[in-house]
């Protein structure tokens, strides 16, 4: 059935096909992951964390531990400065120093000469507490009278939007049909497969360093040197190979990097620390939990008038990326329709229970379940078919969405046409469920650091001919590197098997804000193209210099007005020579336009915008809930295709990824306490799961990605979780407004029973 | 540490006698004692399968065996497939179809096909699904890999 891997042999080994040799060490078992990494000396450190979501430390009672055979180092919230860090508000400490609020929340740690002793170790802590009240719903968080977790946040309220554009009210008023509906999502957990470790290392002449994997190492190393009041020079990250980011990994695990820090610091020996599976789903910072009630208004002929929206997502206990997920989330999703009158009340609340970060498409993806749903309800009310719907509202090249965003290039609606036409729209087969839904995606996001908005690169010809590239952007397998090489090989006329790219060790690469906000091809790529292309330059003016005469290049040769030859290696010795130890390099750097913005936020905030249509087909049993997912279909609108053997990967894997957004995943609580901790219990989608997944390309030039090319990563997951949620209700006749959609609850809504 | 053991077995091919201690899992033995990390951890409590291994033929979770189990049998890793620098065609076709991202499941899920192509050298889409029902690949790699396995099949 699944023919489109078929394909995939036949179309294998185009110029847009290759692989970064990095794939023969992961299929031999020689890729040096994270735990696989070890120093001399080496010791081993563990975290005692709270058993409690909210309680004050009292008295912590250390004991004998550190005279514990093969104990060297204990480490309390009272040994050191007070000094919060942050990604967006500085709320966290590397260990309590007073207070835990939520249950994993790290109290002290040990470093011994194995994990074993270190775990004993721990365990011999004793830690009198004082018990809090504490708050696990985010609306009960809100309430005045609710237990406050952070003084500086009143009535735990850690961020808050208020987003007026046009005049909702109004137009309200003037709708013919309005839908309104509350959804809710829960918090998911990017479930890399390799649990988060480091090795951290420090002495006097190397300074710290961190041996980790993480998608963006320079705003590691940037925290971690403020934090923990160190030289910015002296705090290295090495990266090895990562098993999987996700977005998940985008800071790693801080705390786990600075407790690793300090006890390498206190012991004067490598310190190696990794979470184990449980602890990644206790503090390995899930995206928010989000509750959505929505409204819509529409002309009778569908036209979308206005949408409103109240929106409270779940921060936990600490704050790390959620006010900007909060933000993508409420805001994203209005441009992929227009919608002239938008009005957005969203609110961050902390709660006892997990912290969180983010996931892949920033919260979009939470968004789009809510936002298609409710489309589709619309469609239902209005008499009119959801495609025509979403094709007679859907943006287009030229347009300035309701926030400003300017859209350069937009096949959105060849997108949802394809989609529909392959799912077979239009020729339904009766029994089965059919479902669509659109996206639109930041590629290359301006806003992380509005003075630091695009990338550096450096290109190098060594000695021997080949060229080394130098960038911060990070590849875990979604194909960077590959990316990269390409549009160097492009750009330079020679072999990509000539060209290797470096981006893990952060001494070497140019800073980068690394792999978040579909950057990667867009914004490091266009660096990359920008290095090479200077490169190139240098090389033309080095060969000319050496044979007195204009030269060209061609497939990496250089040949002369008079028709002499000249290869790559001579070139780079004659360089060599002439400065007596330098090499050519090309440095690239790409800064896009400033993005205005104005205080309400409208205004331009990427690069370019990727868009894309998915289509699902299910079946569902009535007598039992049961839903079979059978074929979902992406096509995309991401320019043109750089890499298309990762483009195809990135479409399963995120499509893969919607899915088990859609039907499987989402943590559970029991009065704070995550009620499955466990790759059992929290279930992500296995070989049985995972249907037909078509790709299609809908290959437009973007006027300013390299070669045409936007970002992909991100979106593949968004559209999946509104097609799967439009497809279900298509095929039940009823609509499961609740992440996930499960069979229990196709049930229940079947049946008219009420769960809980 | 606690009692050890003494051990005869073979690992990809070569014969071996080690000490083993008793509570050792034969994932803990074959990184750290054989100090062949190919065999990836990726949850200790065998629910994600990035440790299988073959034992005796048979893939199992190496977390879920005791070291001591390994004595008198035989253990297949990732590094045993590989010969004289030659991959073996499960690798080869993993990689002609990017059958994974970041690789982390890889190892476990090659061995995973390697004991079902044993097992049935013709397998179809079901008797695939269900061998890797129990290797998780978040990346998810799973058409793809599908496609491998039914390809090395062919050679």
């Amino acid at each position: 059935m699944p023919i489109i891997t078929e394909n995939i042999t036949r179309e294998k080994k185009t110029e847009t096909d290759f692989q970064s040799p990095e794939v023969w060490t992961k299929v031999t078992g020689k890729a040096v992951y994270g735990n696989d990494f070890k120093l001399p000396g080496m010791l081993y450190g563990k975290i005692l964390r709270s058993p409690h979501p909210h309680a004050r430390i009292k008295k912590i009672n250390l004991g004998s531990v550190e005279a514990m055979p093969g104990v060297y180092a204990s480490l309390t919230g009272a040994e050191l400065p007070e000094r919060p860090y942050g990604i967006v508000f500085d709320d966290e400490l590397p260990l309590a120093a007073e207070l835990v609020r939520y249950i994993g929340d790290e109290v002290a740690a040990v470093a011994a000469v194995d994990n074993e002793t270190a775990s004993k170790a721990v365990e011999a802590i004793n830690v009198d507490y004082e018990m809090l009240p504490a708050v696990f719903s985010p609306r009960e968080a809100l309430k005045p009278d609710a237990p406050q977790l952070h003084e500086k946040f009143k009535d735990n309220l850690a961020w808050e939007r208020n987003l007026l554009r046009g005049d909702s009210d109004k137009a309200f008023r003037e709708a013919d049909v309005i839908v309104e509906n509350t959804f809710t999502i829960p918090s998911v957990h990017s479930t890399y497969l390799e649990p988060t470790v480091c090795v951290a290392a420090d002495d006097p002449y190397n300074g710290l360093i961190i041996h980790t994997a993480v998608q963006s190492p320079d705003a590691v190393r940037v925290i971690i040197a403020k934090a923990l009041e160190l030289p910015l020079s002296k705090v290295r990250i090495v990266g090895p190979v990562m098993g999987g980011g996700f977005g998940g990994r985008v800071y790693g695990n801080l705390k786990l990097y600075m407790i690793a820090s300090l006890l390498a610091i206190k012991t004067g020996r490598p310190v190696k620390m990794q979470l184990t599976r449980e602890e990644e789903f206790l503090v390995g910072r899930p995206m928010i939990a989000a509750e959505m009630h929505l409204k819509m208004g529409f002309k009778n002929d569908g036209t979308i008038l206005a949408r409103e929206a109240d929106i409270v997502t779940d921060n936990g206990a600490y704050s790390a990326q959620a006010p900007w997920v909060s933000k993508t989330l409420s805001e994203r999703n209005d441009s992929v329709y227009h919608i002239p009158n938008i009005k957005t009340r969203v609110r961050l609340a902390y709660t006892n229970k997990v912290p969180t970060g983010q996931y892949r498409a920033y919260g979009n993806q939470a968004a789009n379940f809510a936002t298609e749903s409710l489309l589709d309800m619309g469609a239902v009310k209005l008499g009119i078919d959801p495609l025509k719907l979403r094709l007679k509202n859907c943006v287009k090249t030229g347009d300035t969405t309701v926030h400003g965003l300017k859209i350069k290039s937009c096949a959105l609606a060849e997108c949802l046409k394809a989609a529909a036409e392959e799912i077979g729209w239009y020729d339904r087969k009766k029994g089965y469920g059919y479902g669509i839904s659109a996206a639109i995606h930041a590629s290359g996001s301006l806003v992380f650091d509005k003075n630091f908005r695009g990338a550096a690169a450096l290109a190098r010809l060594e000695l021997d001919g080949r060229i080394s590239i130098f960038s911060g952007e990070q590849d875990y397998g979604q194909g960077a590197h590959a990316t990269f090489t390409l549009i160097a090989s492009r750009v330079l006329g020679i072999s990509p098997e000539m060209i290797t790219v470096y981006s893990r060790d952060t001494l070497s690469s140019p800073h980068s804000i690394g792999a978040l906000g579909n950057r990667q091809t867009t914004i490091g790529g266009k660096a990359v193209q920008m290095a090479a292309k200077r490169l190139r330059e240098l090389i033309v003016l080095t060969a000319a210099d050496m044979l007195e005469d204009p030269v060209v290049m061609e497939k990496g040769t250089l040949r002369s007005a008079s028709d002499r030859i000249v290869e790559l290696p001579l070139v780079a010795y004659h360089y060599h020579s002439l400065t007596c130890g330098l090499s050519l390099i090309g440095e690239g750097r790409y800064v896009p336009e400033p993005s205005e913005y104005d205080e309400t936020g409208y205004g331009n905030i990427a690069v370019t915008y990727s868009f894309a249509a998915h289509g699902a087909v299910v079946e569902v049993d009535k007598t039992t809930g049961a839903i079979t997912v059978h074929k979902i279909v992406a096509a995309h609108d991401s320019g043109k295709i750089i890499n298309q053997i990762s483009a195809i990967g990135q479409v399963f894997g995120g499509t893969t990824q919607g899915l088990g957004m859609s039907c499987y995943e989402g943590y559970l609580f029991n009065k704070g306490e995550v009620a499955n901790a466990s790759l059992a219990d929290y279930r992500i989608p296995t070989s049985l799961d995972v249907p037909d997944i078509t790709p299609i390309f809908i290959e437009n030039e973007d006027p300013e990605g390299p070669y045409g090319a936007k970002g992909l990563g991100e979106i593949v997951q968004i559209p999946v979780l509104g097609a799967v949620a439009n497809a279900v209700a298509d095929a039940a006749g009823v609509r499961v407004t609740d992440l996930p959609i499960t069979a229990e609850k196709v049930y229940q809504a079947l049946s008219g029973w009420e769960c809980e | 540490m606690s009692e050890k053991i003494t051990i005869s077995f073979t690992v990809n091919g070569e014969n071996e006698t080690r000490e083993a201690a008793v509570g050792q899992t034969l994932l803990s033995f074959i990184r750290d004692d054989l100090h062949l990390t190919g065999t990836k951890s990726g949850c200790e409590i065998g629910e994600c399968g990035a440790c299988t291994v073959l034992l005796n033929g048979k893939p199992v979770n190496s977390c879920l065996v005791l070291a001591i189990e390994l004595n008198g049998k035989e253990l297949l890793t990732i590094e045993g497939l590989s010969k004289n620098g030659e991959l073996d065609k499960l690798q080869q076709e993993f990689i002609d179809h990017a059958a994974f991202q970041c690789g982390y499941c890889t190892p476990g899920m090659i061995m995973s096909a390697k004991a079902l192509l044993e097992r049935k050298p013709d397998p179809n889409d079901e008797d695939i699904n269900e061998a890797l029902s129990g290797n998780l690949c978040r990346c998810g790699a799973y058409q793809e890999i599908r496609a491998a396995i039914k390809d090395a099949a062919k050679k």
